[in-house]
């Protein structure tokens, strides 16, 4: 827990630094777009509450590489109990909101436990694997699976909240498989996946609420939409196809503010940012992603220990992800999960917990070198 | 690591080029498809509301005008009780509670509760204050003088819109010009929610107003004299037209069956036919002006040439043609005079097919004359390459040609202004709202056809009609020379497919005063009961119309008019001496 000194500061790293702060600069002028008003009497204040989230996010980042990590590694048992709780706490005490309990009520702060939660999954998923010889065996991988993938997935599915129960499941299995799995093993549980799929398949599928089925039904069959989930897809499809290539201009867009896109300044930002800056502005955006993503497995190629290329690839794993999951649903390449876009949508919570991933990344980098200790 | 890190690499790649396609097949490829949904759904057409102009007769009576009838309207989604509303507007609105229930429970945004009621109802509604439920500005349009010259303005939709007559031809006028406005509606922006964004937008068309030829009394006179026709023959239609042989102007124009523009839909279609331009009839007898006026102008009769008729038949192409009575020796102005079919298919005979064709096209048969009147037909003349061997002397008397009432007339103004064409026509203004004259219809009068010379022997021969040895003795007006023409022809019988030996087509033609007619006018009856004659039936109805129309017009009897010319020349002489 040794401070960095002063003059180090130049080994902050720019491109993590200034990517994650130009797309929520970005993020913040679309949302302040989208939420214009067409009839309302006053402008929401959603912009003014993200940007005061951005500050409180860039105090998060650097408290994230103020730090050795190695502290962070050391509690990350405690941690990741404390997160287990929180999301069985939000099951009951949990603030309703959209159909489903995702927030937690501190005082007079509201904040989504599942977001910060991702970090800290992450965070101790590669504290246990780095404990292990790689490839795992059998009994490491199926605890790991059971600990750190199963069991949250099930602790978030109850909230509901199946978009993140899936998204952490998914990178709790990658980062296990990229970390290694003896191949008997792998084998084994392929085939195992493939028999009981059908099976597993009608479990899930029962245990759904309706308007998880309805999403899935208007995915698959957009034609028999019964309940015009499509619609929402639909609209976003329309949203982003009217910018052309050079977009409306900003503040032109009229999808957001005529209402006709639901979900506008949050989980379907993106498509008003595609739709008032064009195909060129959408493509600038998604070669910031991709910097981003590739600085982040680069981190995790040159990083100077397990846990730490772990962390650093589970943290890269998480963005791409969620990046690819939220534009691919705009598009109509993905089911509806309700997936935040890193950075760009609005939420406070998520906005935080994405700078804290940042400053990790930052901070792996700038002790990368051994000299460090 | 090696693998993995190449694995990673792949999988990064390969979803950035995932999103990149499909961004690129979103909003590159298929822009033009989403761009149109998205402009479609953000807007919302509503129909313009169009106050129409005002139509005037020449002397500034108004012949139709626009009453304030508010229109209710409703949004469903956002109207509550709905059973209450419709209880409670069930009599106001003069519909049951199941239409309005219907109405009611349409999925749209916009509906129409009831269309121009009374301001009195409508202050009613909208003192309930249901949400949902609204009042728009709207207005009718009102025939204040009724079945008056309903043929010549024609009537509008519920939209305002003109639909026939003269609202129809000058509906850009009177609606104002609607093709800036697609559909002829206003474009406002909506939300997903229907809320309609309305900046600044004007939903009022005003157009302009619009003075025509015709002159209100002398309609009401002919309307009459039509009442008194059909009274007396009872036929199964009328039409008789009066025009200025001049300017073309059209002064009145009239029809039976007619209508009450104010209720078109009560009406059949057959009685809200404007008979006068659309009407075909074979024109008989008053034909033989073609026949008259090729002769003088190319020099093949003269007023005094004799004919011989006193066979009273003449076969052409195993035809024959007979007159009514056998005349002996006619001259041509005889054969005018007395109708002689004989005698005109003689001299038609000697033109021969060309020279008669040529003076047919002359007078405008065939082609149509170009009022501004909806439904104008062109008649039907065959050219002299289709004709048989007995067309040219049935078309010397008026047969194997079908022509309309108008065209008859506008060939007989050719005579009576002199020998020029002129352009049959209704409209003599346009004025804006705040009653500026915009543009004022100069109606000059056409190239001439005729010559001087010939225009002085036709208006003899025809003058001979109406006198005691005519046809048409009944047409003649004390103090007022006439010239003008009878036509008997007979209507084919639907049944047999021939000329039936009871059912005829009555008219004259004719002008007055012969030296500068103050107007040329047509009679035409079709099937008349109790005689058929053209003299008998038509002639007379031309005698009261033209005899009310020049006291009206307070023109001088003729004998009169001699004595004014000679003070107009003491005066010149006066003014010299000066």
């Amino acid at each position: 827990m040794k401070k960095i000194p002063l003059k180090k500061l130049k080994e902050i790293d720019r491109i993590l630094f200034f990517v994650p702060l130009l797309l929520t600069i970005t993020g913040i002028l679309t949302i302040f777009s989208a939420t214009r008003p067409a009839f309302e009497p006053s402008h929401p204040p959603f912009y003014i509450r993200q940007s005061i989230w951005l500050v409180i996010s860039l105090f998060a980042m650097v408290a994230m590489f103020v730090f050795d990590y190695r502290w962070l590694q050391r509690l990350s048992y405690y941690l990741y109990g404390i997160g287990l709780f929180l999301l069985l706490l939000t099951i009951f005490e949990g603030y309703i909101g959209m159909g489903a309990q995702r927030w937690l009520k501190i005082g007079p702060i509201r904040f989504q436990p599942s977001e910060v939660f991702r970090i800290i999954l992450i965070v101790a998923l590669s504290n246990y694997l780095q404990s292990k010889r790689s490839p795992i065996d059998g009994i490491t991988f199926g605890a790991s699976l059971l600990l750190f993938g199963a069991l949250p997935f099930g602790l978030l599915f109850k909230q509901p909240d199946l978009g993140t129960a899936i998204m952490l499941f998914i990178i709790s299995a990658s980062l296990i498989l990229i970390y290694g799995v003896k191949r008997k093993i792998l084998l084994t549980t392929l085939a195992l996946v493939l028999l009981l799929s059908p099976l597993s398949g009608k479990l899930v599928w029962h245990s759904l609420k309706p308007y998880q089925k309805n999403r899935l039904i208007a995915f698959v069959q957009p034609e028999r939409d019964p309940f015009k989930i499509g619609y929402q897809i639909e609209q976003s499809k329309i949203t982003i196809g009217s910018g052309r290539f050079l977009g409306k201009g900003y503040l032109k867009g009229t999808q957001g503010p005529l209402r006709f896109l639901p979900e506008k300044h949050t989980d379907f930002v993106f498509s008003v940012f595609a739709e008032e800056w064009g195909f060129l502005g959408s493509v600038f955006v998604l070669i910031l992603y991709l910097v981003l993503v590739v600085r982040g497995f680069e981190t995790a190629y040159i990083a100077k220990d397990s846990f730490s290329t772990l962390l650093a690839t589970g943290i890269s794993l998480m963005f791409l992800l969620y990046v690819f999951i939220n534009i691919g649903m705009t598009m109509g390449l993905m089911p509806v999960v309700g997936v935040p876009l890193p950075f760009f949508s609005y939420g406070g919570t998520a906005l935080v917990s994405n700078f804290m991933a940042v400053g990790l990344l930052i901070n792996i980098r700038m002790r990368r070198y051994r000299l460090f200790y | 690591m090696g693998r993995r890190t190449v694995l990673v690499k792949v999988v990064v790649f390969a979803a950035f080029l995932i999103i990149l396609f499909r961004l690129t097949d979103l909003m590159v490829l298929k822009h033009d498809f989403y761009q149109t949904i998205a402009r479609l759904q953000r807007t919302f057409g509503r129909k313009v509301l169009i106050r129409r102009g005002v139509i005037y007769d020449r002397n500034g009576t108004e012949l139709a005008i626009n009453l304030e009838r508010p229109s209710i309207y409703c949004d469903p989604k956002v109207l509550k009780k709905p059973q209450r509303v419709a209880v409670k507007l069930r009599d106001l609105v003069g519909k049951s509670t199941k239409e309005i229930m219907q109405s009611l429970s349409e999925h749209r945004r916009f509906v129409w509760l009831a269309r121009k009621v009374s301001p009195k109802v409508a202050r009613r509604v909208e003192s309930f204050g249901f949400p949902g439920v609204g009042i728009l500005p709207d207005t009718s349009r009102f025939y204040p003088l009724h079945e008056m010259a309903a043929h010549v303005l024609g009537f509008v939709d519920i939209d305002n819109i003109g639909q026939e007559g003269v609202e129809r031809v000058y509906n850009k006028e009177l609606a104002g010009d609607l093709r800036s406005r697609f559909n002829r509606r206003v474009y406002l922006k909506r939300d997903a929610r229907g809320n309609l964004l309305y900046s600044g937008v004007d939903f009022e068309s005003k157009g302009n107003s619009v003075v025509l030829t015709i002159d209100q009394g002398l309609q009401a006179i002919v309307e009459s004299a039509l009442d008194r026709v059909i009274e007396k023959h009872s036929p199964r239609a009328a039409s008789v037209i009066l025009m200025d042989p001049f300017t073309g102007e059209i002064l009145a124009l009239a029809n039976r069956p007619t209508f009450d523009p104010n209720e078109p839909g009560r009406f059949r279609a057959s009685n809200r036919r404007n008979r006068a331009v659309t009407d075909l009839y074979e024109p008989g007898s008053t034909f033989k002006l073609v026949m008259a006026t090729a002769a003088l102008e190319e020099g093949v009769a003269t007023l005094n040439t004799r004919v011989d008729c006193s066979s009273g038949f003449i076969e052409v192409a195993g035809k024959r043609i007979r007159d009514h009575h056998r005349h002996g020796k006619l001259t041509l102005k005889e054969i005018i005079q007395k109708s002689s079919n004989v005698g005109a298919v003689k001299i038609a005979l000697k033109l021969g097919p060309e020279r008669f064709y040529k003076y047919v096209k002359r007078y405008g048969f065939g082609r149509k004359t170009g009022v501004d009147l909806t439904g104008e037909s062109p008649g039907i003349v065959k050219p002299p390459s289709q004709w048989s061997g007995t067309t040219l002397a049935a078309m010397a008397i008026g047969y194997e040609v079908m022509v309309t009432p108008i065209q008859v007339l506008n060939a007989y103004a050719v005579v009576a202004n002199g020998g020029y064409r002129v352009r049959p026509h209704l409209l003599k203004a346009v004025m804006s709202k705040d009653g500026e004259i915009l543009r004022v219809i100069n109606s000059g009068r056409g190239e001439r056809i005729i010559s001087p010379e010939t225009v002085r022997l036709l208006k003899e021969a025809f003058m001979s009609v109406v006198s005691m040895d005519g046809t048409a003795p009944k047409a003649a007006i004390p103090g007022n020379s006439v010239a003008g023409k009878t036509g008997t022809t007979r209507l084919i019988d639907p049944k047999t497919g021939r000329y039936s030996y009871k059912h005829f087509v009555s008219s004259f033609v004719g002008m007055v005063p012969v030296d500068r007619p103050v107007f040329v006018a047509i009679v035409v009856i079709w099937d008349p009961k109790h005689g058929y004659y053209g003299g008998e039936v038509a002639a007379p109805v031309f005698r009261e119309i033209a005899e009310k129309a020049l006291a009206y017009l307070s023109v001088p009897r003729e004998d009169n008019l001699k004595e004014h010319i000679l003070v107009y020349n003491d005066l010149e002489g006066m003014e010299v001496v000066r």
